[in-house]
């Protein structure tokens, strides 16, 4: 038998990569953000990615505190434009790792501007957007993400807006490397978010976390085991898409990596652009 | 001037969330039926926890102004160690009184040194420093204070008490503003919290009670044939959400109760680390060590 446990719980330990003075994080109990939070992690730690080498970009929300808990280069920016300051970041240091932190809220509302066009340039970002269908920190405002149907502060008779697919907009954005899963398959997760990093070119993954204090307990989705449970059974990955269950679950939501293409990067056409310039001064 | 005439001012101040609304609350209806002109205002939900927060409780006879100049506050109250040092040039330079919880909440922006251990930029100045500089000082752990009580959350009430030794009105009708203030499930703890934190400020000015804590964690061992497991928690980082307890396929954890997660039947544990992965608050750490074979 392989003992893959030994090999794993040898090499990673998120202590390495967490400040120690701050925490214990200010996330409320069961919140799917400190899965993905490890999750990411240990991506980082199995790409191999020094800590000096590595920047993460967070906006505002629950999600955008996150990056004051890691030990690298962090920047807390301001709301929505994570990505912006990713983007400057990126073309500054072409060397450094750059890792964004945004919430649904913070990416397809305040900064969906900025996403779409993030995904147009294809610069080698990855964006890890954590999608609890709410505005947490704020008290639970309706965001772009909840479901129809669900209650939150703005909506006490249930929300009408249709939901983003946010990787669909992503991808028909120009995203080169698209995905998703949930917080429940860490295992899956930290493969997915490993792939997106490793991937040259923009790369979008959407996190499915949870709400408990807020989300769960307006729509009473139960606690936070049975949040994360029912969300991970009501997702399919992406590998089996071709099983007999398809025509029963029509809608249930794709996992795994959604698209991967071969656009070409943007940092390199525009470092060869500066080149070009500087060579006939 | 005449002391009688003169306006009495209290500063609160806090991160948010801690309750600094409540003590002005408190203190704002204590002193208006004490037939006090009260004034009180307040700057809150900033953030819900990071930002700063305060409440200027001002009462007198006549009282004009809504907020305390500055450098003519009577009684600063910090609710957290770094808010009160940020405050405290408001205090009245000769006469001031500085009560602070001990308790440090580090903000995000405190950027430091990213070696291992290195001191955090927190504010560097000791309580011993502080105390030396007012005229009446209590720094005290009210946090801890109040969570040996059975609940943290009580801890703006212990400095409600200390704040009470520093005002002249009497011990029951304090308490008879705290019970119709607070929750009607909370009135017992919290009346334990104001008596506890008069106790303690009672006990002499420029006091100072820091109580170091460290992390607790408890650690459990599982032996296996070809495996050595090593389960240990973080009681202060756990919060209780059962995730692991309800997750683990062996269903080897459960919650204490102190609703913190904890090993309650190690010999099931098969080392298979799901509860360290699914932790959100990252309290558990499972490590295998492959034994080492002996020589057969």
């Amino acid at each position: 038998m392989k003992d893959t446990k030994t090999e794993t719980a040898a090499s990673f330990d998120v202590n390495d990569y967490l400040r120690q003075d701050r925490m214990p994080h200010f996330l409320c109990p069961g919140c799917g953000h400190g899965i993905a939070l490890r999750a990411l992690l240990w991506a980082v730690h199995e790409q191999g990615i020094p800590k000096d080498r590595l920047a993460v970009v967070s906006g505002i929300g629950c999600s955008g505190r996150l990056s004051a808990y890691i030990d690298a280069n962090t920047f807390h920016t301001t709301h929505g434009r994570p990505l912006t300051f990713a983007t400057g970041l990126k073309l500054a240091r072409p060397d450094l790792h750059v890792i964004v932190i945004t919430g649904d809220g913070d990416c397809l509302a305040i900064g969906g501007n900025h996403l779409i066009h993030a995904c147009r340039r294809n610069l080698d970002i990855t964006c890890v957007m954590l999608n609890n269908e709410i505005y947490g920190m704020t008290g639970g405002q309706v965001s772009p993400m909840t479901a129809e149907g669900r209650f939150t502060t703005t909506t006490p008779e249930g929300n009408t807006e249709p939901n983003f697919d946010a990787c669909a907009l992503a991808a028909a954005a120009g995203a080169s490397f698209v995905g998703r899963e949930v917080t429940a398959q860490v295992l899956a997760l930290k493969t997915l978010l490993g792939q997106a990093i490793a991937h040259e070119g923009f790369s979008f993954v959407e996190v499915l976390s949870d709400c408990t204090e807020i989300y769960g307990r307006k729509n009473d989705l139960g606690a936070s085991p049975e949040m994360m449970l029912a969300k991970k059974s009501a997702m399919r990955p992406y590998a089996y898409r071709n099983t007999v269950d398809v025509p029963f679950r029509p809608n249930a939501l794709r996992t795994g990596v959604l698209t991967r293409t071969d656009r070409p990067e943007y940092g390199a056409a525009w470092r060869a652009m500066a080149a070009r310039i500087r060579e006939e001064e | 001037m005449d002391k009688r005439n003169r306006t009495t001012n209290v500063l609160i101040v806090g991160v948010g969330g801690q309750g600094v609304i409540m003590v002005s609350k408190v203190l704002a209806q204590l002193c208006q039926e004490a037939g006090h002109d009260v004034k009180q205002s307040e700057v809150h939900g900033m953030a819900k926890r990071g930002g700063g927060v305060f409440s200027h409780v001002r009462f007198g006879p006549k009282v004009w102004s809504p907020t305390i100049p500055e450098g003519e506050v009577d009684i600063l109250v910090a609710l957290e160690w770094a808010e009160g040092l940020r405050w405290i040039r408001h205090l009245k330079p000769e006469t001031g009184t500085f009560i602070a919880d001990c308790q440090k909440i580090v903000p995000p922006f405190a950027c430091r040194s990213r070696k291992r251990g290195a001191e955090p930029a927190y504010a560097p100045q000791t309580p011993e420093e502080i105390i030396d500089q007012v005229h009446a000082g209590y720094v005290m752990d009210a946090t801890g204070l109040a969570a040996n009580l059975g609940n943290a959350r009580a801890a703006n009430t212990v400095l409600l008490g200390a704040l009470s030794t520093a005002l002249d009105f009497p011990e029951a009708a304090w308490a008879q503003v705290i019970a119709a203030t607070v929750p009607p499930k909370s009135v017992g703890i919290n009346a334990r919290a104001f008596t506890e934190g008069r106790a303690w400020a009672l006990g002499g000015t420029k006091r100072i009670d820091v109580t170091a804590s460290g992390l607790q964690k408890s650690r459990a061992e599982v032996h296996h044939p070809q495996v050595e497991t090593v389960v240990e928690i973080t009681a202060d980082w756990c919060k209780g959400c059962d995730i692991c307890v309800k997750s683990c396929p062996e269903r080897c954890l459960r919650l204490n109760d102190q609703l913190k997660a904890e090993l309650a039947l190690p010999e099931l544990c098969t080392g298979c680390q799901l509860c360290s992965w699914l932790c959100p608050d990252m309290a558990i750490s499972v490590t295998n060590t492959p034994v080492q074979e002996a020589a057969s």
